[in-house]
């Protein structure tokens, strides 16, 4: 399999070149260009019932999609992420990375993608009741509105919550309220979420929930 | 007629610098910035108009697409154009063929080249998502538009190109809108539905984002209009 980012960081695509038997698992929805002899299957979001819980609770597709070359000869593919943004790649061997909802593109076979409960508070954040883990020996290609920043943190360090894109399974994330519980509840504002361990955080440089927040009172009332 | 495309590929704006009786013909809205001395002439079609009845009906069909001529009244003259969604442009010179541009990527041509707006091609079959297609025919520069960057793919065969993703595509190509891979139920809940096959030789040149999926992840953190 060849891939290759391409589209700059400010609209980031993903050429595939499938060979023969391989397959490659994508976000739903995914796919822009293909050649037409491809092999589409959908699948459940790990499983019937954390997918379903994943769709209501998570904020995340019902299916992923597999595309997979059954003929002879390379076939082409094109992956996209339904926001402008950058893509970046990660190599996993035996590790794992945790993704936050929506920033999944696609994974090489030998990824697993688990599900792990995130909890209320998470919930609470709007980033979703549950969240990625992926694990295993692949690549793993994910994305997110805006360029992407990577830290590498040892103890403790803040974003502002809807930023963080992924992080090391060893970095727990706590959120705290920057103003008052009602305003930080009622508001949708004044959280932001406390990093705290050793390893990498990935942050995206803008957020669709700032753009929509941005957008909003705009409209007439 | 000299066309300069600014900026690419993020923020791509197209500087077409007109000598005297030159003519660019543009989409509605699409003009930034022109010289002072610029005629503008509005039209609802560059030839056979069909008349005011026509255009309304296209109008009520959600697809109004006025024209706009730009022609420099003295020696020369520059029109700029741009576009509502960030991305990039790209000229295609035609030679006595046919393109079809899909309606929201098309901004503007040379006026020698003839706009068919009422081109039906598979628009009935997109119900629901407002797509209309441009014919143009003839010879001279045109100029498209893109969600993002655009890349062209040759098809010699078949190739599938989800619908959102179309900039423009020779005529000489073959389409049928179908599934993508085997099974119209695994096409359905893989999220691409229906899909564009393209079959044949030729070029199509794809965006690679689709503003219709941008749109649905802004529209959950929209508030409704309490009208």
């Amino acid at each position: 399999m060849k891939a290759e980012i391409k589209g700059s960081a400010a609209f980031a695509y993903l050429d595939v070149e499938l060979d023969e038997g391989e397959t490659i698992t994508t976000e739903s929805d995914a796919m822009s260009s293909m050649d037409a002899d491809l092999d589409l299957t959908a699948q459940f979001n790990g499983g019937f019932f954390t997918g379903l819980a994943r769709k209501f609770f998570g904020g995340e597709t019902l299916f992923i999609s597999k595309f997979t070359n059954n003929v002879t000869g390379t076939r082409r593919l094109t992956l996209v992420q339904p926001t402008p943004g950058e893509v970046k790649c990660i190599e996993l061997n035996g590790d794992s990375f945790c993704l936050q909802p929506g920033a999944f593109l696609a994974c090489t076979d030998g990824v697993d993608l688990g599900v792990r409960w995130a909890g209320f508070t998470s919930f609470i954040a709007r980033e979703g009741l549950f969240k990625l883990e992926v694990s295993g020996n692949g690549k793993l290609w994910y994305g997110a509105y805006g360029a992407l920043l990577e830290r590498e943190i040892d103890g403790e360090y803040i974003i502002d919550t809807s930023h963080i894109v992924g992080y090391d399974p060893s970095i727990k994330l706590k959120l705290q309220l920057a103003g008052g519980i009602f305003s930080s509840l009622f508001g949708g504002e004044g959280l932001v979420t406390r990093v705290v361990g050793k390893g990498k955080v990935v942050i995206q440089t803008r957020s669709i929930a700032g753009l929509t927040s941005w957008i909003n009172p705009k409209f007439p009332m | 007629m000299k066309i300069e495309l600014l900026h690419r590929p993020g923020n791509t704006a197209a500087k077409v610098t007109l000598n005297q009786g030159e003519v660019i013909t543009a989409e509605s809205g699409a003009m930034i910035a022109m010289s002072g001395d610029m005629d503008i002439t509005t039209t609802t079609h560059k030839k056979k108009s069909g008349g005011f009845l026509k255009a309304l009906k296209r109008m009520v069909a959600g697809e109004s697409l006025f024209l706009n001529h730009f022609e420099p009244k003295g020696v020369s003259g520059e029109v700029i154009f741009g576009t509502a969604l960030a991305g990039d442009m790209m000229t295609l010179n035609l030679d006595n063929e046919s393109l079809i541009v899909q309606g929201s990527s098309f901004l503007a041509c040379q006026e020698e080249i003839d706009i068919d707006l009422g081109w039906q091609g598979f628009k009935s079959i997109f119900s629901g998502e407002s797509m209309f297609w441009v014919n143009l025919k003839g010879r001279g520069e045109v100029i498209v538009s893109s969600f993002g960057a655009i890349y062209p793919i040759d098809v010699d065969g078949e190739m599938i190109v989800d619908s959102g993703h179309i900039v423009a595509f020779n005529e000489t190509l073959d389409f049928t809108i179908t599934k993508a891979g085997k099974s119209w139920l695994h096409s359905f809940l893989g999220g691409e539905g229906l899909v564009c096959k393209f079959q044949g030789k030729g070029t199509v040149w794809c965006q690679s984002h689709n503003p219709n999926s941008f749109g649905s992840s802004l529209t959950s953190g929209l508030r409704a209009r309490r009208a």
